[in-house]
């Protein structure tokens, strides 16, 4: 199927929100401006086909053992300058405008255009083009529309060239400015569209955190269920690595065909353990349910800008197809204007894991970096890292000094005062079961040195 | 004794999520031993190469490191005719907030970057200084003869 029906009928049947569909690229509306430059390229003598030839001959030339700088022996450019850019220190609040160049490289004394395999006619054009402005002694370059234009922008202008007796002229153009400026205005709204999407989110997140905040606080029986179940939900869900795979060599953005994966996997885990309905609060199951929602949402965000950024470049490109000037190239310009599909789920998923998660502490976070199981009870020592108590026993039994993660020599001045009281409280209160656990393995651990290894045995026989 | 939950944890999360290049395998009836491969790192002369090695946990580990060894023959002037290895953090600068798979990377890197200085094979160590470009191509020869699969 063709890449634009493609895109019309993902816009149409997707179910975007309208606005959003609105501000998607114009795909038709920028293919008819290409037919236009096309045609306005070809009035001259400039098609698409002459042009690559063009390039052709200037490359053999070039490889016949020229050392210049490349740049001087192209016989023309296409360049993107910032329109109206003033002195850095002006405030952007707006995006930069490009204005599109198509710049001639003609001999200065003949006129003749450098490399030129052109028609008669067309060699006529641009030499008239030249004359003109040798009675007008413009150049068309940045610093004369701009007079501030900062001096870094000048290299850029093909000035050096100058110096071989040759310049630059402009093909004066309509169409391609009407191209760019509709593409740009078109992907500075969807920039905007994302940037409303992620905060809307962000405060659907923020409210959610308060609901299963106040659900979880353990105070009776009921939250303390709910603690659990929110715990597994969560323990799920970063398990199912939905919008970001992190291995912890090459975290990844996952695209949205992964992602929608990992979103189905969730709700299939969450229903094949009963998850859904198995609250002590009422408002549980309502919760469960946006949190579902946002995740959804945030899908056809990552849905929705990657198939604009595959309409931008598919468009771009076959705007260079068409005419052969080599826009992509430049098109850096432009897509760092581009919204990143990827930035608006990191910018959520930041959100969910700083508030939302954080709202259910995870064991993960409060293990013994040693034994690996729940750091109880926790000892903190002088270099603020923490362990359980029976693996600092065993390190002070084995003289180990040195802090295992920091190798700081604090390990054996450590005492009962090391003990951290606070983080013991939150502890026993949010992790009761592996609390109560590990306190058992520790008992048995501490018989064990002082009877020998029989007291394992000796306590099962009892 | 049964086995720490430090060891099931780090067993699992080995299978679960495997470092690169690195494969390690529990034994069915002991636990604590392992087989091993590390692939030569690209740009070395062990490139191309994949290098079995035995590794087996202590029973006070993590307090002290696992022991691990090469069993496919390579020449590297910090890993002796018997497979030994001499790298700092199996030794004197191990710590038992350390892993299986953080050593395992640290052996990856030590062939990627042999220190002739800090020597254990004394000859290959030996003449790793008087002609690098001799010793690379012994390594090179030795890889493709004995560790290609
Ligand atoms: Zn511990
Ligand atoms: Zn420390």
């Amino acid at each position: 199927m063709k890449f634009a029906r493609t895109f019309k009928q993902h816009l149409l049947e997707d179910g975007f929100p309208e606005h959003w569909v609105e501000s998607a690229i114009s795909y038709r509306k920028l293919k008819k401006c290409i037919k236009k430059v096309e045609e306005e390229l070809s009035e001259i003598g400039l098609d698409a086909d002459t042009l690559s030839l063009l390039l052709k001959t200037a490359e053999k030339n070039q490889g016949a053992g020229s050392d210049t700088e490349d740049q001087e022996e192209k016989p023309f450019q296409y360049v993107l300058s910032p329109k109206g850019s003033r002195g850095q220190n002006e405030e952007k609040s707006y995006p930069t405008k490009f204005q599109p160049k198509l710049l001639f490289m003609i001999d200065e004394a003949t006129g003749e255009p450098l490399h030129a395999k052109l028609s008669p006619e067309t060699k006529q054009y641009l030499h008239q083009l030249a004359l003109s402005e040798n009675i007008t002694d413009i150049r068309i370059t940045d610093e004369q529309d701009d007079p501030k234009a900062n001096p870094t922008d000048r290299k850029n202008s093909l000035a050096s060239t100058n110096s071989r007796s040759y310049r630059t002229v402009e093909v004066p153009l309509i169409s391609d400015s009407q191209f760019f400026g509709t593409l740009q205005s078109e992907l500075s709204g969807l920039a905007t569209i994302q940037k409303e999407e992620e905060k809307k989110l962000s405060s659907e997140v923020e409210d959610l955190s308060n609901v299963v905040s106040k659900m979880t606080k353990p105070k009776d029986s009921k939250s303390k269920h709910d603690l659990q179940q929110w715990r597994r939900i969560f323990e799920l869900y970063l398990d199912s690595r939905i919008f970001f795979s992190t291995s912890e060599r090459d975290p990844w953005a996952n695209n949205y065909e992964r992602a929608a994966k990992g979103l189905g996997n969730f709700a299939a885990e969450l229903q094949k353990q009963g998850l859904y309905d198995d609250f002590k609060s009422k408002e549980g199951a309502l919760a469960l349910h946006k949190f579902l929602n946002i995740n959804s949402e945030l899908l056809q965000g990552l849905k929705f800008q990657e198939i604009n950024n595959m309409a931008t470049m598919k468009i771009l490109k076959k705007f260079d197809k068409r005419t052969a000037l080599g826009a992509t190239s430049n098109a850096a310009l432009i897509f760092q204007q581009t919204p990143i599909p990827a930035s608006l789920a990191r910018a959520v998923c930041a959100e969910i894991s700083n508030h939302l998660l954080a709202t259910v502490p995870q064991l993960d976070d409060y293990l013994c970096p040693v034994c690996f199981s729940i750091a109880w009870r926790p000892v903190r020592l002088q270099c603020q890292h923490v362990f359980c108590i029976r693996c600092l026993i065993v390190m002070q039994r084995d003289k180990q000094d040195h802090c295992p993660l920091c190798r700081k020599k604090v390990v054996m001045e450590a005492d009962s005062d090391n003990l951290d009281d606070s983080m013991s409280r939150f502890l026993k209160k949010y992790f009761p079961e592996e609390v109560k656990k590990k306190q058992k393995e520790n008992e048995r651990a501490a018989g064990r040195d002082t009877y020998g290894e029989l007291y394992d045995e000796k306590c099962r026989v009892m | 004794m049964a086995l720490p939950k430090r060891i099931i944890k780090e067993t699992e999360r080995l299978m679960a999520e495997p470092v690169p290049g690195i494969t390690a395998v529990p034994h069915e009836e002991n636990l604590r031993y392992f087989d091993v491969t590390v692939d030569g790192p690209s740009q070395s002369p062990y490139e191309g190469g994949t290098f079995k090695l035995e590794l087996f946990l202590p029973d006070d580990y993590p307090m002290t490191p696992p022991k691990v060894r090469f069993l496919t023959k390579i020449y590297h002037p910090n890993i002796d005719r018997l497979g030994r290895i001499c790298l700092d953090v199996l030794k004197s600068n191990w710590s038992p907030a350390l892993q299986i798979r953080t050593i395992l990377l640290s052996i990856q890197a030590l062939l990627g970057a042999p220190n002739p200085d800090d020597p254990l094979a004394n000859d290959v160590a030996q003449r790793w200084k008087e002609d690098q470009n001799a010793a690379i191509q012994t390594a090179r020869e030795w890889t493709a003869q004995y560790a290609k699969v």
